[in-house]
């Protein structure tokens, strides 16, 4: 279920500098000068109707998911948290009561249709005091080093081009002992839990993509993605790799979803 | 974190016990703004189904967590009946079957706050209902509820009764407590026999240790 997705510029491939290479958008390739466009318009397609079909898709399980999300970032008065991909602002929302008027909250996306329905739906909650909005890429962070208690990206890091590039990004503008959660779909770690998962994926998802938004392709292209992002023990080999310790994940819902958390050290 | 259950489900718990709490505590503002002050974290664990769970208060109520990264102030665990009656009476753990550790205070707090509860059903069903039906509806639920506890009570002491009095199957709790307190004679006179036994031992293995080594230097 492709349900919280993120709006980052998408892709798998590592090597978004050479423009010549390709990289995949869902099991597309592409070249990659293409993703972040094709990624984007995704999104922009999807925005409105975000919630709901999140809700659909997931029976509502999202919002269970991001509730251990909340729990696992130990976030309190005073933190500074940066929510990348933040979509909607689910997260945001639940931080911004968390760290309090002495606290900090920074809702990011990429995507200007998602951004724009989260900053909407928090000043609608009645939150405006804490909160503050940033269009920007994960890979290149506009921030002072050393700026955040606790980073959360939630079903962005796979639309991401260069994961490598955005882990180290984030390294940078973490605290030391500050904390990075990574939220994103996985490896169900139950063969016929995979196997009805992928019939869910392929078929029932983009069918119901087509009924309430006229749009399967767009879902389509979230089952695909989620398929080609690093499972569970590749993305933490990859936290690793970029300088973040202790890294460790959490599978929820049979490994349909896994929470990667990993601290700078 | 807990293992043994998933964290979907543990989250699906909390959410719900959370939900179902903090609803009620808005028709007792007195309650909320006691618990609004408790930032140390307790956590409950139950034996069976395992589960941890972890609480402390905010403003908007208690937060019931899965998994808690704060150091948590005092550890409950026992089974979820044990639990619930030490949570609802104030009684000492002796016996409850719950094992504690860390702050007994925090507890207390805990305790007091459940047992001063008073949340409004007469608003809350007002709020469903409205402003005439909701207070007659909230007095015949609550009378009816009350009722039923009442004789919910009655039935059981006259169970009790029936069992101990008419059918003689178990001992009264006056014989039950005299009984104990003849195996409680017994066992403290066994104990004291025994010391004493091992008293008399130990002076005669003195005596005879004694007696060996000055046979030993008469025979040098």
């Amino acid at each position: 279920m492709s349900t919280t997705e993120q709006a980052d510029t998408s892709v798998d491939n590592n090597t978004a500098a050479d423009s010549s290479q390709k990289t995949h958008f869902g099991f597309e390739e592409v070249r990659v000068e293409d993703k972040a466009e094709r990624v984007a318009s995704v999104f922009h397609s999807v925005a409105g109707k975000y919630d709901l079909m999140n809700d659909l898709m997931s029976g509502g399980v999202h919002r269970l998911w991001k509730r251990f999300t909340i729990e696992v970032s130990g976030v309190r008065p005073g933190h500074k948290v940066l929510d990348i991909a933040g979509g909607t602002g689910d997260l945001a929302y639940k931080f911004s009561t968390l760290v309090g008027d002495t606290g900090q909250v920074v809702l990011s996306d990429i995507n200007s249709s998602m951004l724009n329905v989260g900053r909407d739906r928090l000043i609608d909650r009645g939150v405006n005091n804490n909160v503050q909005y940033a269009q920007l890429d994960a890979q290149f962070l506009p921030f002072a080093d050393d700026t955040f208690d606790c980073v959360t990206i939630a079903f962005g890091l796979r639309n991401v081009t260069d994961k490598d590039l955005a882990l180290r990004s984030i390294l940078r503008v973490l605290k030391p002992g500050g904390r990075l959660l990574v939220l994103e779909f996985s490896k169900p770690q139950n063969s016929l839990l995979e196997k009805v998962y992928d019939q869910y994926s392929f078929r029932l998802l983009p069918l119901m993509g087509k009924l309430i938004t006229n749009d399967a392709d767009s879902y389509r292209y979230l089952a695909e993605s989620i398929r080609m992002h690093p499972d569970q023990e590749t993305l933490k080999s990859m936290m690793a790799e970029a300088g973040f310790a202790n890294t460790e994940f959490y599978n929820l819902t049979g490994g349909v979803v896994a929470l990667h958390k990993g601290i700078k050290p | 974190m807990n293992t043994t259950v998933d964290p979907s489900i543990s989250a699906a718990i909390t959410a719900s016990i959370e939900s179902v709490i903090n609803t009620a505590l808005r028709y007792d503002p007195a309650s909320l703004q006691k618990i609004a002050a408790i930032n140390d974290v307790l956590a409950i664990a139950s034996t069976t189904p395992v589960l941890t769970l972890y609480c402390h208060g905010t403003r908007e109520g208690v937060r019931i967590m899965s998994h808690c990264e704060a150091p948590t102030a005092t550890h409950l665990s026992g089974t979820p009946l044990a639990l619930i009656s030490l949570l609802k009476k104030p009684t000492t753990l002796a016996n409850s079957g719950v094992e504690l550790a860390g702050s007994v205070g925090l507890l207390q707090r805990w305790q007091v706050i459940l047992n001063e509860l008073d949340i409004d059903w007469e608003d809350a069903i007002s709020s469903v209902l409205g402003d005439i039906a909701g207070p007659v509806a909230a007095k015949t639920i609550l009378g009816g509820l009350n009722w039923s506890k009442h004789q919910g009570d009655e039935q059981i002491r006259l169970f009790k009764e029936y069992i101990t009095e008419e059918l003689k199957v178990t001992p009264s709790k006056t014989e039950l407590n005299i009984f104990n307190g003849a195996v409680s004679d017994i066992k403290m006179d066994a104990e004291r026999l025994q010391a004493r036994f091992f008293q008399l031992l130990n002076t005669q293995t003195k005596n005879t240790g004694t007696s060996d080594k000055t046979n030993n230097k008469d025979a040098v």
